[in-house]
């Protein structure tokens, strides 16, 4: 783009007819648009880059002769606005019209670039050594309720009066007392499904191994013998959580059927069929002489192969 | 970020690094360079000075408490029935909690020093005078903002000390003629505090107030920029010129030291008196005595005075004085009209200020002393 | 302000170097004074304030704090971490005389610095007049300041009998007036004794700076040059060393900070406000207002303790400030 500088001689073919006056841009394209030329006091005329034959830091050759710029209309300067008083952004990007420049001088203590740089740097390693020590801190606050420890108690939910029948799955609903912080004590409802077994499901459950059940710390915490006949079973789907139901299937026999997606589990609580990723989560379970039943609440992970507790 | 002159280091042969190379991406988009040289090239007549860190200190206080602020608000509840045990929860179980809250405790009490100290170092610097006359309006209501702060925050505990320096607080603030109950029962939301006051003071301390101290801290840089620093008051040509350097790097570095120090500052304070609660509020005051916080501690023992006392009394130290006070400051810039900035020949100015300062100071310590008599 | 290079005053040259100079070591000290406290090292209690002020002016209190210690039996704090902060402090404060004492050579002065050791020089120099000056000064404080108090208590009695009331002067009326008579005879006494005990560093910096050399530069060229001064030569060194030591002792406290409330569990115990807090705003003003009021702390927080220095023994370790008997009965409940 041809860059007319203000002030500069305007010649046209055959004689000067005065100075560049104002420069006019295109606010779409921000290219220079127009120059307004003196005309020697009769009158400004603005005339379109289209003339403009060469451009030089003194002067402006325009191609037409002084007659026909003179024919031009005259300059109306109300139609116009300074680029002060309009925002069109990056309007002057690329606009070298004043001749010169104006400066300001640098203070002396800024003349050192060493020291800028030494400061600035300072700064960012105060900045960064305020923010750390806090860091921590912050993060572990916010982090308290989320690996809450477990809470092991026994629980009494039931007498094993209740079951009539082997093998046949029973659910025992029974209050828990839950206290979050600061909360007041509060209960929710929840259900195990405890089955007295026969050896052959011992058998299916146990695989001839005691279950044992740790603690977060790895600690031993209580062992399901093998021998004992009653097993507890956690009443939440391991597929999402859903409270599932003990119903006779038509080809299955009788099995736990969860109605959200239709998993479904023997009597041993092995996945027959149905998106569950593994088998009923067993609990902690113990009866007393006179037959109270007591269970260790847990509930795991739902929806993973592995068993990960998180209550 | 060296680049303040405006023609570029031509290194030929120069590859431009990645962050160049983002720069330059910025840079031709946004202005980055200039609005950068705008922003942090800002001379500062006789250099950049310790005196003038007070107000980015302020800023940085701010900011810290905002952040502990968000974090206390992951745990604290603003109702009458658990705002006092989930304080308590934070202080005594959860993690570093009683450091958080003792850091905001301790960084409100550190903000009234910086504002008294900021609004002292305007004062004697006379840098309220015009062209900066609305810089000072502004910097009034952000005091103004910063003391309502304190007031709403001290409730939300909910102990005794809360609640008995609130509902003293509130009271006297009723002492105002013809709007002064509608005032108070608009705080307390009702005739008497209780759950309601709880809840105003609460969206006026984490929403209101937040977000007019942004916007008037905002105007408040804004109308600092377009005055440009005041510089110091004496010195000739030679020596200002001389001293003379750019806000960026020296004065941010020197705001940088400022802030780290009253970071440490606030740290060693919660390390020294971590928050204790008192009993939870009871509409009985019991043993306690009511006590404001400790930065309103000199007008409390004002009160006391039998000046004060009787109905006329009340108003006129619940009311007149304060407002006359306040109407003093605001009109500072328009009554003192003298451009002189030099404290050292601004003898009322001085004595004024020292005058204030050491009343404060005196009937502070009287309250102090004053506590043993109150049995 | 160039006029004054050979006419200086004692007291501005001595008050000019110690004030930026405690200012300059303060934020270091206070670094190593959190960490003291989050080990648990020491424990402030009620002279937090005096404390504080007493590790600001460590180049002159460094020897004579455990002087007035032993002497007067005031106490600043328990612990092994308050005479640590203090050895601490000796090189952080050797450093800062120095870098302040060359910028004050040559900018007020116009003097080039005497020798190298220049910080070290006028530390010993400070530390001696401490060590003597400073507890001469708290015993004189002391004993004035309880003079003036029988004597404002004994005039306050008087005037009530003057008085309207018939029952005396009302307390809070009465409070104020004591407080401002003993308030201001202790505090001119204690700004005099100051001001002298500066102007006494002052005249030995004088000593010094008239042995040296004048500086060559202009007024521009000292500047520029104690600006630069600043600036160290191997910026990338400095700066990594003090990251680097920046995450350490960032580490290291996380490591020790306590994760729950290091406080027993106090539910009745009453607002501790101190007098402490109240000269906080002090330490950034104006250095007029600041000596006045920092030491109308001085003055109150001594006061407090002879009143109540026999209980403070008793106590041991418990808290101890305001603790009247009158006022523990408030601050207990069952």
């Amino acid at each position: 783009m041809l860059q007319p500088k203000l002030k500069s001689k305007v010649r046209c073919t055959d004689l000067d007819i005065g100075e560049v006056t104002k420069v006019v841009l295109d606010p779409l394209s921000h290219e220079i648009s127009h120059i307004v030329v003196s005309m020697n006091g009769s009158g400004e005329r603005q005339v379109a880059m289209g003339h403009v034959q060469t451009v030089t830091d003194d002067f402006v050759q325009l191609r037409a002769p002084s007659t026909d710029i003179l024919a031009l209309p005259p300059f109306k300067r109300e139609d116009y606005v300074t680029t002060h008083e309009v925002e069109i952004s990056h309007l002057e990007d690329n606009l070298h019209v004043t001749p010169g420049e104006v400066l300001v001088p640098l203070p002396d203590l800024e003349k050192n670039v060493k020291r800028r740089t030494f400061f600035m740097n300072f700064t960012h390693v105060l900045g960064f050594l305020v923010g750390l020590p806090i860091a921590y801190p912050i993060l572990r606050f916010l982090m308290k309720p989320m690996y809450a420890d477990f809470d092991n108690h026994w629980l009494n939910v039931g007498n094993v009066g209740k079951i009539k029948q082997d093998d046949v799955g029973v659910q025992f609903k029974y209050k828990k007392k839950v206290k979050e912080v600061y909360m007041p004590e509060s209960e929710v409802d929840k259900n195990v499904w405890i089955l007295r077994a026969t050896p052959e499901l011992l058998k299916k459950v146990y695989k001839d191994k005691d279950m044992e059940f740790r603690d977060a710390r790895g600690k031993a915490l209580w062992i399901n013998k093998k021998t004992i006949p009653y097993v507890a079973f956690s009443g939440k789907c391991p597929h999402l959580g859903c409270a599932f139901k003990w119903r006779q299937h038509k080809t299955l026999g009788q099995v736990f059927l969860c109605p959200c997606h239709l998993s479904i589990y023997n009597a041993a609580g092995q996945v027959l069929d149905g998106p569950a990723p593994r088998g009923l989560d067993a609990l902690p379970v113990r009866v007393s002489a006179a037959g109270d039943v007591e269970i260790i609440d847990m509930e795991f992970k739902a929806g993973t192969k592995s068993q990960i507790r998180i209550i | 970020m060296d680049s303040k002159q405006s023609t570029p280091v031509a290194i030929p042969d120069h590859q431009p690094s990645a962050i160049e190379k983002l720069v330059a991406f910025l840079d031709e988009r946004v202005g980055l360079k200039e609005m950068q040289a705008k922003m942090l090239n800002e001379p500062i007549p006789g250099g950049s000075r310790w005196a003038y860190v007070f107000g980015s200190i302020l800023l940085f206080i701010f900011a810290m408490q905002a952040l502990t602020g968000i974090l206390l608000m992951f745990y604290y509840v603003p109702t009458a029935d658990h705002a006092y045990a989930s304080t308590q929860y934070i202080i005594h179980d959860v993690d570093y909690g009683w450091f958080l809250l003792g850091y905001h405790f301790w960084g409100s009490s550190a903000m009234v020093v910086c504002v008294v100290a900021h609004m002292s170092q305007v004062f004697l610097w006379g840098a309220y005078k015009k062209p900066r006359e609305l810089l000072w309006l502004v910097g009034l209501a952000l005091f103004g903002v910063v003391i309502t702060f304190g007031f709403t925050g001290y409730l939300l505990p909910w102990d005794q000390r809360a609640f008995w320096a609130t509902t003293v607080g509130v009271e006297i603030l009723d002492k105002t003629p013809i709007i002064g109950d509608f005032i108070a029962r608009f705080l307390k939301g009702g005739p008497t505090p209780g759950q309601m006051t709880l809840s105003r003071f609460f969206v006026l301390h984490v929403m209101i107030l937040p977000a007019s101290l942004m916007a008037l801290a905002g105007l408040h840089l804004f109308l600092f920029r377009v005055a440009a620093p005041a510089g110091p008051f004496t010195g000739t040509v030679e020596e200002i010129k001389a001293k003379t350097d750019y806000f960026f790097p020296r004065q941010i570095w020197k705001d940088m030291v400022g802030m780290t120090f009253v970071f440490v500052g606030i740290c060693a304070l919660a390390l020294w008196e971590p928050v204790v609660l008192l009993d939870e509020a009871a509409p009985d005051p019991g043993d306690y005595h009511p006590e404001p916080e400790w930065y309103f501690l000199f007008y409390f023992q004002l009160l006391r005075l039998k000046l004060f006392a009787g109905e006329f009394g009340q108003f006129l130290g619940a009311v007149a004085l304060p407002v006359a006070f306040m109407i003093l400051l605001v009109a500072l810039p328009f009554i003192d009209k003298d451009p002189e900035r030099n404290i050292f020949k601004r003898p009322i100015a001085l004595i004024s200020w020292i005058a204030i300062m050491v009343i404060i100071v005196l009937f502070t310590v009287a309250s102090v002393i004053n506590r043993e008599f109150l049995d | 302000m160039a006029e004054e290079r050979e006419s200086m005053s004692p007291t501005k040259i001595g008050f000019g170097i110690l004030w930026s100079a405690c200012w300059t070591g303060i934020p270091i000290k206070a670094v190593f004074a959190v960490l003291a406290m989050t080990m648990g090292l020491v424990h402030f209690e009620g002279r937090f304030g005096l404390a504080v002020l007493m590790l600001f002016a460590s180049p002159v209190t460094v020897f004579a704090a455990p002087i007035i210690i032993a002497v007067f039996e005031t106490h600043f704090g328990e612990g092994i971490g308050l005479p640590l902060i203090f050895v601490m402090s000796i090189p952080v404060d050797i450093w800062a005389l120095g870098l302040v004492g060359r910028t004050f050579f040559l900018e007020r002065l116009r003097k080039e610095p005497p020798y190298d050791g220049l910080g070290f020089a006028i530390w010993w120099r400070a530390a001696l007049i401490g060590t003597f000056f400073l507890p001469l000064l708290w015993w004189i404080v002391s004993r004035v300041t309880e003079i003036a108090i029988s004597a404002s208590h004994s005039m306050a009695e008087m005037d009530s009998m003057r008085h309207l009331f018939g029952t005396g002067l009302p307390i809070a009326e009465r409070i104020g007036l004591e407080l401002t008579i003993w308030g201001s005879i202790s505090s001119a006494v204690l700004i005099v004794l100051a001001v002298i005990g500066i102007s006494i560093l002052g005249q030995i910096i004088r000593r010094m700076a008239e042995h040296s050399r004048p500086a060559s530069e202009n007024y521009q060229g000292l500047i520029t040059r104690w600006d630069l001064m600043r600036v160290p030569g191997d910026q990338g060194l400095l700066l990594t060393s003090l990251a680097g030591v920046g995450v350490v002792l960032s580490l290291i406290f996380w490591a020790i900070l306590p994760a729950t409330t290091p406080n027993p569990h106090d539910c009745c115990k009453r607002p501790e406000v101190h007098v402490e807090p109240v000269f906080k705003p002090v330490e950034s003003l104006n250095k007029n207002a600041q000596r006045i009021a920092s030491l109308a702390a001085q003055v109150e927080a001594m006061e407090q303790h002879k009143a109540e220095a026999k209980g403070q023994k008793e106590k041991g370790k418990g808290k101890a400030e305001g603790g009247t008997a009158k006022d523990s009965s408030a601050k207990t409940k069952p």
